[in-house]
């Protein structure tokens, strides 16, 4: 399991610092498939960053901490401090743009070996390496070439092929399908989900599409300006959202069918600059009160392992239709 | 199933004849200039150990004897054999550019890609220096320089110096490709991938360079010739050393023109020429067999 505690994670600029992730508490079961959704700037990839150990300046972790259940050699807890050792052996990244993670002017097949440690028999490898593209449905002769002479679909699975090579516990994704076509973007997907059900480690997928999760992710995280507004299964969340914010999010989804114009969410998420006060989604949810203006809701348990910061995410909240309404300022 | 089965192999092999790996093919340019180079490089180290005469002996024959089956290019006014002084001549003015370009391209690689990929203050502090460097001009230092040692300075001192103040430029051109290539998502990811700093640099961000690096090695090796010659021309060198500079001082010092020699002047600056239009058509050539590589071109 890994365990999220209260994570601050902060940019420090010039102009000031913000709080990109603020307090987000999180327990990950093993071998599921996480998604993570958002509108852009809600803080999924800096929690990514977080998870997968990479606070570099300008990002610093003001508070809290990652275990990722797992020990080292020693017996010593993994944390997100040491977590570096084990970047791509036991938590490995599957990047945005397959267009630009791969060296343009180095064969695929060096950029499989170039980091191994010193000790192994790189040959040996990559012949390893070969039969594994085989069984991603590449051509393994694939490997030989530069990046520039695959298609993006190919590039995509030699990344996919890169982070999971090692059979890591944790493979994060961030947002691996954005630059695919959709046929491309399925494919993907399944094999993503295929190599999940087979090494049985945790993904944590993030995207803003939630097309995405509803296909591909078994729980599902919500986040809404630094913070965590919605987290439980991701059926539970399709059928019955408990967060005004997520029920605005799947109801702007086109159905097959249905021909009524879709909604979006209006308005725009608040500046993490100015001080906030009560719950960050009150200015554009409908259900708005004067509780919530006054008072941040916590992230509570409604149904079991079915959490939602909200203070109406009770049953008369759920049966009442939202209206969108005039957005205040 | 035996369809989709009959699908993927004949797909496979698309890929496969696609993806031969191919011996880059030489481009005419390449070639031409692969030719000359060899010519000189072969000619000049080979040649020298066909004579035991000391070309730069004076008096060893008569003097402006004219060309012949026993002097290819007659002698001069010192009596020296001019073919056997020129072939010294340019083995050393090899060896000293490419040993120049050798060490100004290490240095501004290292300095420039570690700039560029670190940044923060190791960044400023080399920045700093290297910008100081760019401004002083070497011409005029190399002068001072060999105008203090009395017209004699040793050959390793001139290429110190044109080492010293040669390696800032590129170190500044380098430093700018490796700070937009720090940006660039496979960096990240060899960083993501547990790759130290060291590795990113020798093993991302050097091949990425490697071709204007080239290319700018051997502009460098022109530099280093040009400016010895230009320093032996007007007598600041060590002239008693044969280089392509200071065949063409000792020719214009005895008026190779006036005394009708004119194999003394003329053949220096034709090897000059060939050997500059040597280096430029291998530096033009394997710039465009690099961008053939990355698919470009």
């Amino acid at each position: 399991m890994i365990r999220l505690n209260n994570i601050v994670a902060t940019y420090t600029t010039q102009r000031g610092s913000i709080n990109a992730v603020d307090g987000v508490s999180l327990e990950i079961p093993d071998g599921i498939i996480l998604g993570i959704a958002g509108e852009s700037g809600c803080g999924k990839s800096t929690l990514m960053k977080v998870i997968y150990g990479d606070v570099v300046s300008p990002l610093s972790l003001s508070a809290g901490s990652v275990e990722y259940g797992f020990r080292d050699e020693r017996g010593g807890e993994v944390t997100g401090r040491n977590i570096r050792r084990y970047w791509f052996r036991r938590i490995s990244y599957i990047p945005q743009s397959s267009m630009s993670s791969l060296n343009p002017v180095v064969r695929i097949s060096r950029q499989f070996v170039d980091f191994l440690e010193p000790a192994k028999n790189k040959a040996k490898v990559l012949e390893e390496v070969r039969a594994y593209v085989k069984q991603l449905d590449l051509p393994p002769e694939a490997i030989d070439a530069y990046p520039h002479q695959l298609s993006g679909g190919m590039r995509q699975r030699i990344m996919v092929a890169l982070a999971t090579f090692f059979q890591p516990d944790i493979i994060l994704a961030d947002e691996p399908t954005t630059a695919l076509d959709v046929v491309v973007q399925k494919s993907i997907l399944l094999l993503l989900m295929e190599l999940q059900e087979k090494m049985r480690n945790t993904i944590i997928l993030v995207s803003h599409d939630m097309g995405v999760h509803y296909q591909a992710t078994h729980r599902m995280l919500v986040m809404y300006a630094a913070r965590a507004v919605e987290y439980g299964d991701s059926e539970a969340i399709f059928s019955r959202p408990l967060h005004p914010y997520t029920r605005m999010l799947i109801d702007s989804l086109p159905t097959i069918g249905d021909d009524h114009a879709r909604q979006g969410v209006p308005g725009r998420p608040p500046s993490l600059w100015e001080p906030l006060q009560g719950c960050r989604f009150a200015a554009r949810c409908p259900l708005a009160t004067e509780v919530c203006r006054q008072q941040e809701p916590a992230l509570t348990e409604y149904r079991p392992g079915h959490f939602a910061a909200c203070h109406y995410a009770n049953q008369q909240a759920r049966e009442q239709p939202l209206q969108v309404s005039e957005v205040r300022p | 199933m035996n369809l989709s089965l009959l699908e993927r192999d004949s797909n496979a092999t698309a890929t496969g004849t696609l993806l031969k790996r191919k011996t880059p093919r030489l481009n005419l340019r390449l070639k031409l200039g692969i030719a000359i180079l060899a010519f000189f490089v072969i000619g000049s180290l080979v040649l020298p150990f066909f004579t035991s005469v000391n070309p730069s002996q004076q008096a060893t024959y008569l003097k402006n004897l004219p060309m012949s089956g026993q002097h290819l290019l007659g002698t001069n006014a010192l009596g020296q054999d001019i073919f056997w002084f020129l072939v010294f001549a340019v083995r050393n003015s090899l060896i000293l550019g490419v040993t120049v370009s050798l060490c100004i391209t290490v240095i501004s690689t290292l300095m420039g890609l570690s700039a560029g990929y670190l940044g923060g203050w190791y960044e400023r502090i080399i920045m700093l220096v290297v910008d100081a460097f760019i401004t002083i001009p070497v011409f005029p230092i190399l002068i001072v320089l060999s105008a203090l040692v009395r017209g004699s300075p040793s050959f390793i001192l001139i290429g110190l110096v044109l080492v010293v103040f040669g390696w800032a430029w590129g170190a500044r051109t380098v430093r700018s490709m490796a700070l937009s290539l720090r940006e660039q998502e496979f960096v990240n990811m060899a960083r993501f991938s547990g790759a130290t700093t060291f590795d990113i640099i020798t093993r991302e961000l050097l091949p990425y360079t490697f071709s204007y690096i080239v290319v700018n090695f051997i502009n460098t090796i022109l530099f280093a010739i040009n400016m010895e010659a230009a320093l032996a021309v007007i007598g600041l060198s060590n002239v008693q050393v044969p280089t392509l500079g200071s065949i063409l001082f000792w020719a214009l010092n005895y008026n190779a023109l006036l005394i009708g020699q004119l194999s003394w002047i003329v053949a220096p600056i034709v090897a000059t020429v060939l050997l500059f239009l040597g280096l430029f058509l291998t530096s033009t050539g394997y710039n465009e067999l690099s961008a053939t590589r990355r698919g470009v071109a």
